[in-house]
């Protein structure tokens, strides 16, 4: 089956990425689509401007691998929303990706300032 | 992705719908609590979500299994593709459907002749017991009851069984089967006399009544009871469920039937059917027998079948034969022949053919396996080529649709798709076409007195062979082009609609024409040479006239006549039928030449000495009445005839032909000469004339010597009345058939024109079914390759349009671009009858035993057959080329 990951959040970030920052954001406690895409947006100081469509299809990839959770809830403005919380594995996987992401960055650093410190 | 979520996907995707408006209320409410209006509030929205449908649609995707959605999406477009080129459909099925036919049909029989085990318990245990004569064929596999015994009791312990069995009918010295005498009416039976254990050595279990006690047959004519095989009491007894206890007549002796055997069990011999079985001791009732046969060393009728025991090899078995054998053959010697000791030979399928090499089946198998496989590949060429053709001419398609979007992937798999379809159609159409043939196959006539049975059986897993063979190879044909046709360069194809040619896939097309032709060539000349080879055995001399002769052959002792009954009887119907109107000669014989049966034996000639280690004298001989050389057209050279004063109580006389007299008699005069057979009687024969040679076995063997006693002399209960006439064979046929019911009306009576007669397994039927089943194989050939050649060219000239009106357009003459199309093609044809002759040389080594009058090289049927191919390929190139010749360059040059 094709694989036609969901759309770069905008220009190069890779998939993996958004998949980072969703469950990153879930850590805090479930929430809902819109609230995760504001979070992302001004957790970044708005440098990653997500169109927050794309956001949607990372969240179903993410439930389909039993990462994250989803139920129907009330907003904060009382209006039907469908929250998605971290599963335990989304938890591991977490961990995970950011270990992952964190080597990625430093060795990208290491190449970029290789004299600095 | 669960699989639940696939069926659910609708929902699913209501409830993304839910979710994404969901967004935007949200989103929109709080736009509106920053102060826009309602409107810009839900457009900004909008802006910040992106499209919805494009990511339900992302997200139903997601949700799809690609494959299954797909695949049905090119299931539905192949068919609407395969509707729309109806005539390349039909070829392409067509093609194939031959291709896996024909080669089901052919292993089936193959199968049937060389693999299939019989229907007993553990087959592969099953020997028979046989002396070693230089090569594992040639065996010497008669026994005596007294020899059985001595077997029996020094090493039957180291088997799991062992049974004794003769054939009736032919074994007692008689030419026919046996007579079975049910409610008045009599017809020829099979017979097979068997040792009491036969069935339980076979680990058979009867369908119903009972089988033999192991002590019935150990006692001439004692127990006269009979078991029927299940095919026979369904023809010949409708399947009467009350026949146990029936009593019915074997050659006038009344037996009881006790049992009927297994369904599908035709007995343990190769074609022939045997309907009856009957213990050992009954084989009394056949002519010839003699009453203390069962006591006799010499009466030298038995099979022996030997049941290994189980874990044991035949090898692990030769040295305790080896030691039976010495003692065996100290006490009952074989005189005539080197024996190299008793082996257990394994008994192949279907009886005792062995597979070992120089078994004529196994060749004529192997001929037709290659012949098979041949018209397979072409078959497949075929297809693959078409496949090929079509791919070129949809390049414009297959652009299109990559530029609007499709995937590489999705193109070739869609291509595959349809390669597979057409492979499906194919299958389906192969197998009514297998069907078809293998009933076909198996309805061969045999025109013979025996109770012939060909058992073929489609076969599922030959048919699933071909079918793998065909898909691999459709596979194999519909990949190259679909990953061309799906690699397309976009802008070039789209622009000047595929002008320029691809050599590289020209190339392959060039190849496969070539391989078609070649194939084709080979096919055809193996028919031709079969066909040859048929006619000349046909128009070789056979040495008498067999237009209009009849025959009737009869046997008076399936009706309980004794030998004296029998020679009047015959005396009778002789004379009244030499007085019938129309009739220019009657006489009698033992056997028709060529025909089901021959007799042969040692001679004893005066003066000529035996030598050790050569083989003894020999000599065909058959039993005839006066008259027999005039009716068949044979001049008496030297000599006279045989006289109606020729007699058992005068001296014994005999007719020899030309071979005989020049191999016994060389460069003396023969006649007054005598021989004797060694047989108990030892009485010399003399010589009252030489007839010309004529053929009496096959007509293809150089002519042996054969002599002619008179049926007075040497009596025999199957005899042949030929008749020689003026008018038609039926009529006379009607005329003598009302007379032989007016002496005998229980009577059996096989009739045939001598012309039919030749047609027989021993005459002409072989060749005939070589030729014909050759000649079809060839057909198929031809055709794939006229398809083949004709396909290729026609393409190449559409594609060349727009070269050929430039050509006009600049003033190339008719000829010069006829030469121009033509040249190609006939390049391809004349590099593929090269290659072609090649492949037909190897083949015709492999059947070079197989042809009469001609060699496997045969210049004619090289020429004619090469001339034929080349004439129907140029044909299959100028009628393109000539549609090249129509092409307006006006229109040519706008078109594009």
């Amino acid at each position: 089956m094709p694989k036609r990951g969901a759309h770069p959040l905008q220009g190069e970030v890779l998939q993996g990425t958004l998949d980072l920052l969703v469950l990153q954001t879930l850590v805090l406690g479930p929430a809902h689509g819109h609230t995760i895409a504001y979070a992302i947006e001004h957790r970044s100081d708005d440098v990653l401007q997500v169109e927050h469509g794309s956001l949607y299809p990372a969240l179903h990839r993410l439930e389909d691998r039993k990462w994250i959770a989803s139920f129907w809830g009330t907003s904060e403005n009382n209006r039907k929303a469908r929250y998605y919380r971290l599963t335990p594995a989304g938890r591991k996987q977490l961990a995970v990706q950011t270990s992952r992401w964190e080597q990625l960055v430093n060795a990208i650093n290491r190449v970029l300032r290789p004299q600095s410190e | 992705m669960s699989l639940l979520r696939f069926f659910r996907r609708r929902q699913w995707d209501e409830e993304r719908a839910r979710e994404l408006a969901a967004y935007l209320e949200i989103e929109t409410a709080e736009n509106v609590s920053r102060g826009m209006s309602a409107e810009e509030a839900r457009t900004a929205a909008h802006c910040k979500l992106g499209n919805p449908t494009l990511l339900r649609e992302e997200i139903y995707r997601m949700n799809s299994l690609g494959f299954i959605e797909t695949l049905w999406q090119d299931i539905r477009y192949g068919a609407r593709m395969l509707r729309k080129a109806p005539g390349f459909t039909a070829v392409a099925v067509l093609t194939l459907a031959l291709g896996i036919g024909a080669n089901t049909a052919i292993f089936s029989m193959v199968d049937w002749l060389m693999f299939q085990q019989l229907p007993v318990q553990d087959p592969k245990a099953l020997t028979y017991l046989g002396f070693v004569r230089g090569g594992p064929l040639h065996t010497d596999v008669q026994f005596s009851f007294p020899e059985y015994q001595q077997i029996t009791a020094e090493c039957g312990a180291q088997f799991d069984g062992m049974a004794a069995m003769a054939f009736g009918g032919t074994s007692g010295g008689q030419s026919g089967p046996d007579g079975l005498t049910f409610q008045g009416k009599t017809h020829p039976v099979q017979t097979y006399f068997v040792t009491g254990n036969f069935f339980s050595v076979l680990g058979l279990k009867p369908a119903m009544g009972r089988f033999f006690a192991p002590q019935e047959g150990d006692s001439a004519g004692a127990d006269p009871i009979t078991v029927l095989s299940w095919e026979y009491w369904l023809s010949r007894f409708q399947g009467d469920p009350d026949i146990i206890g029936k009593s019915v007549a074997i050659n006038g002796h009344v037996v009881t039937i006790v049992g009927v055997g297994p369904k599908g069990f035709f007995g343990p011999t190769p074609l022939l059917h045997i309907q009856a079985y009957l213990p050992l001791g009954m084989l009394v009732i056949d002519a010839g027998t003699r009453r203390d046969f069962l006591g006799r060393s010499d009466a030298r009728s038995l099979h022996i079948f030997a049941r290994l025991k189980h874990g044991t090899t035949a090898d692990q078995i030769r040295p305790a034969l080896d030691v039976v054998s010495q003692h065996l053959l100290a006490r009952y010697p074989r005189p005539d022949e080197k024996l190299n000791g008793m082996r257990a030979v394994p008994l192949r399928p279907p009886g005792m053919v062995s597979s070992e090499s120089g078994n004529p089946l196994a060749r004529t198998a192997a001929i037709f396996i290659i012949l098979g496989v041949l018209v397979l590949m072409l078959a497949c060429v075929n297809v693959a080529n078409l496949l090929l053709v079509r791919a070129t001419a949809r390049r414009a398609e297959m652009a299109v649709r990559a530029a609007l979007g499709a995937a590489r992937g999705r193109l070739i798999r869609q291509l595959l798709t349809e390669s597979l379809m057409l492979a499906f159609l194919g299958c389906v159409a192969g197998i009514a076409t297998g069907l078809v043939a293998t009933r076909a196959l198996g309805a061969i006539h045999l025109p013979t007195i025996l109770p012939v049975s060909f058992d073929f059986r489609f076969n599922w897993l030959v048919f699933a062979g071909a079918l793998s063979a065909t898909l691999l190879s459709s596979l194999l044909a519909g990949i190259a082009p679909a990953l061309q046709a799906a690699r397309p360069n976009l802008n070039a194809v789209l622009h000047d609609a595929g002008r320029s040619l691809t050599s590289r896939r020209q190339r392959l097309r060039s190849l496969m024409v070539t391989a078609q032709v070649a194939g084709s060539l080979s096919l055809l000349i193996v028919a031709g040479l079969f066909t040859r080879s048929l006619q000349s055995a046909r128009q070789a001399d056979v040495g008498f006239d067999p237009s209009h002769v009849s025959n009737l052959t009869m046997d008076p002792h399936q009706v309980g006549y004794t030998d004296a009954k029998g020679q009047a009887f015959y005396r009778e119907l002789l004379e009244r039928a030499r007085a019938l109107p129309g009739v220019e000669s009657a006489s009698l014989a033992a056997w028709i030449p060529m025909g089901d049966t021959e007799f042969g034996g040692p001679i004893d000639v005066n003066g000529i000495e035996p030598i050790k280690g050569q083989p003894h004298p020999s000599a065909h001989y058959n039993a005839v009445s006066p008259g027999y050389f005039h009716t068949m057209g044979i001049p008496i050279e030297q000599g006279r005839d045989l006289l109606e004063s020729d007699s058992t109580s005068s001296p014994h006389v005999a007719l020899i032909n030309r071979a005989m007299a020049e191999k016994y008699w060389p460069g003396q005069d023969a006649l007054g000469r005598q021989f004797s057979v060694p047989d108990e009687h030892n009485r010399p024969i003399q010589i009252v004339g030489v007839v010309r040679n004529f053929r009496m076995v096959d007509p293809y063997s150089p002519i042996e010597p054969a002599y002619f006693v008179p049926l007075t002399q040497h009596y025999f209960a199957t005899v042949t009345l030929h008749i020689r006439s003026a008018g038609s064979d039926s009529g006379v046929i009607r005329q003598v058939l009302t007379l032989v019911d007016s002496v005998e009306p229980t009577m059996p009576v096989y009739t045939s024109s001598m012309t039919e007669a030749l047609s027989g397994i021993n005459g002409y039927f072989l060749f005939r079914l070589g030729a014909i089943l050759t000649g079809i194989l060839g057909g198929l050939g031809l055709v794939l390759a006229i398809v083949g050649v004709y396909g290729v060219m026609s393409y190449s000239v559409s594609q060349r349009t727009h070269e050929i009106g430039i050509r006009m357009a600049l003033g190339a003459q008719r000829g010069q671009i006829l030469t121009l199309v033509g040249r190609q093609g006939l390049w391809l044809v004349t590099a593929g009858l090269a290659i072609g002759v090649l492949v037909a040389f190897a083949v015709g080594q492999l059947i070079r035993d197989f042809l009469v009058g001609i060699g496997p090289a045969d210049a004619p049927t090289y020429l004619v057959v090469s001339a034929l191919l080349a004439a129907v390929a140029a044909a299959a190139c100028m009628v393109p080329a000539r549609s090249a010749l129509r092409v307006d360059p006006i229109l040519a040059l706008r078109n594009e």
